[in-house]
């Protein structure tokens, strides 16, 4: 094999591993469609499982992260801002930084970090110890079954942390801006309203969907593709990982440069 | 009597392309206990995933409770399997789901039952097969008779017209195997229209079942002895 057929072979792998990821996101959204009334039950049962340990579970560690980064913003804010036109800029800075960026991505790297790696790991060991098999010839598809609860239980955790994380993040600036600085609550939620456009919060909204979907995908994906072996489950779980936290920071490259640019 | 499954001119390969089943004509009947023999990698695990729809012959048609499986799409086939109590030899069990729930799952998924009364009626089946432990524990450390006993339970939840059981005494003690092939003999005499079909490396494994036929897998084909 020379060097063109090894790029060639390694690039069509890598396009075929995207094009599974994206077929499994599809599949999900369908099996959520049309096939809920299948299995409702277990099925929901399974949702709420993956809402309460990836969304509810979350949040003391979203609230820490998301309270710290608004007092680094809001002091890092105060202490260049007088320099550069005022405190009454804090708002569009919070809102450049927060609701745009940090806490989408935030929410999602936390969640790939806690939920992501658990997804991977427990579908690996079900492949491996042959419990999709099980399912199988008990008739029950192990997409509408396994996949399209955690996927959907991942998007829904993640839009909800993402809102979470920026409210508490607001909150957490304001303890310096307010209680340090003397700035008032009025004055200070008065500037963040002014400066939050729809279009923030529907950009918000929209990538925190997309990448709780992605990262469901990518790690039922990586845990499905589990082999024989209980040594490929960290190995699937590393890759899990990585793959998300790539989709991540290229899809919210993407959003960004679509919408501001 | 009503054919429950038929195989009209089955041909199957191994991956390997070795033949295993060389033009196979075999009709199992409502009522009938059939044991199939036959040594390790002699076709008994193929011969159970035609009939579940898992492997496709090459050629031929394998036609089960009235339905060409060949013509099913996956979807159609998962309807078609849940109609199938299917006792695998490895009697694998949901690891994160408990052994209640475990029974639970077909009724959950396919009776479109609530979870109140799923739960209610896998303690029954639970009972129905002597299953002694906590059945809020998780199975992983269970004993593998006692997960074979709660594979049983589970392959009954739907009241299946067949009974499919691949190699049952595999890792048990006489009793224990003695037991289960009771209950399921049992379950399958209940009631007229039901069959049951066994598969064993040696039919001294399963002699407890008292097969009212024995097929042998020998030479790519398949050879009926007597059965009780």
């Amino acid at each position: 094999m020379n060097a063109f057929e090894k790029i060639g072979s390694f690039a069509s792998a890598r396009l075929r591993t995207k094009y599974e990821i994206l077929a499994i996101t599809a599949s999900v959204l369908k099996s959520g469609a049309l096939h809920l009334r299948r299995g409702r039950a277990v099925t929901a049962n399974i949702l709420f499982r993956q809402l309460y340990f990836t969304g509810f579970e979350a949040v003391p560690i979203i609230s820490w992260i998301a309270l710290i980064l608004g007092l680094v913003i809001v002091t890092q804010t105060l202490s260049i801002l007088p320099r550069f036109g005022g405190e009454a800029m804090i708002g569009d800075i919070l809102v450049w930084v927060v609701v745009r960026e940090a806490g989408p991505v935030f929410a999602a790297v936390i969640v790939i970090a806690r939920s992501g790696t658990a997804i991977a790991s427990e579908l690996g060991s079900m492949k491996i110890n042959r419990e999709l098999t099980a399912l199988e010839i008990m008739g029950i598809d192990a997409m509408d079954y396994l996949v399209m609860p955690r996927v959907i239980g991942t998007a829904l955790s993640v839009i909800i942390l993402t809102f979470y994380f920026e409210t508490v993040s607001i909150l957490g600036g304001y303890l310096l801006a307010g209680f340090g600085k003397s700035v008032p609550f009025s004055a200070y939620t008065a500037s963040i309203l002014e400066a939050m456009t729809f279009l923030d919060v529907a950009v918000s909204l929209l990538k925190s969907a997309v990448f709780g979907l992605i990262i469901g995908s990518v790690c039922s994906y990586h845990g499905l593709m589990a082999g024989q072996s209980i040594t490929q489950i960290p190995q699937k779980t590393t890759k899990a990982v990585i793959g998300s936290l790539l989709s991540v920071f290229v899809i919210d490259g993407a959003i960004t440069f679509i919408f501001y640019m | 009597m009503a054919f429950l499954i038929e195989f009209r001119d089955v041909t199957c390969f191994t991956e390997g392309g070795r033949v295993v089943f060389d033009r196979i004509n075999l009709n199992l009947s409502e009522g009938e206990r059939t044991l199939v023999t036959g040594p390790i990698a002699s076709g008994k695990s193929l011969f159970i995933k035609l009939i579940l729809g898992m492997e496709r012959p090459a050629t031929g048609s394998i036609t089960v409770l009235g339905t060409d499986t060949s013509a099913l799409t996956l979807n159609e086939l998962r309807g078609l399997r849940k109609k199938i109590g299917f006792i695998v030899e490895d009697n694998i069990l949901i690891s994160n789901l408990k052994v209640i729930e475990n029974v639970a799952l077909p009724l959950l998924y396919h009776a479109g039952l609530s979870y109140n009364e799923s739960i209610r009626r896998a303690a029954t089946l639970l009972t129905s097969v002597c299953y002694k432990g906590n059945p809020w524990e998780m199975p992983g450390p269970l004993p593998l008779y006692v997960k074979k006993t709660v594979a049983v339970a589970r392959s009954l939840a739907l009241d299946p017209r067949i009974i499919v059981c691949e190699n049952l005494s595999e890792g048990l003690m006489p009793s224990e195997n003695a037991f289960l092939s009771d209950v399921i003999v049992g379950y399958q005499e209940a009631q007229a229209g039901r069959m049951a079909v066994f598969t064993a490396a040696a039919g001294a494994d399963v002699s407890r079942i008292k097969p009212t036929r024995v097929v042998r897998i020998a030479d790519n084909g398949l050879v009926e002895t007597a059965g009780a």
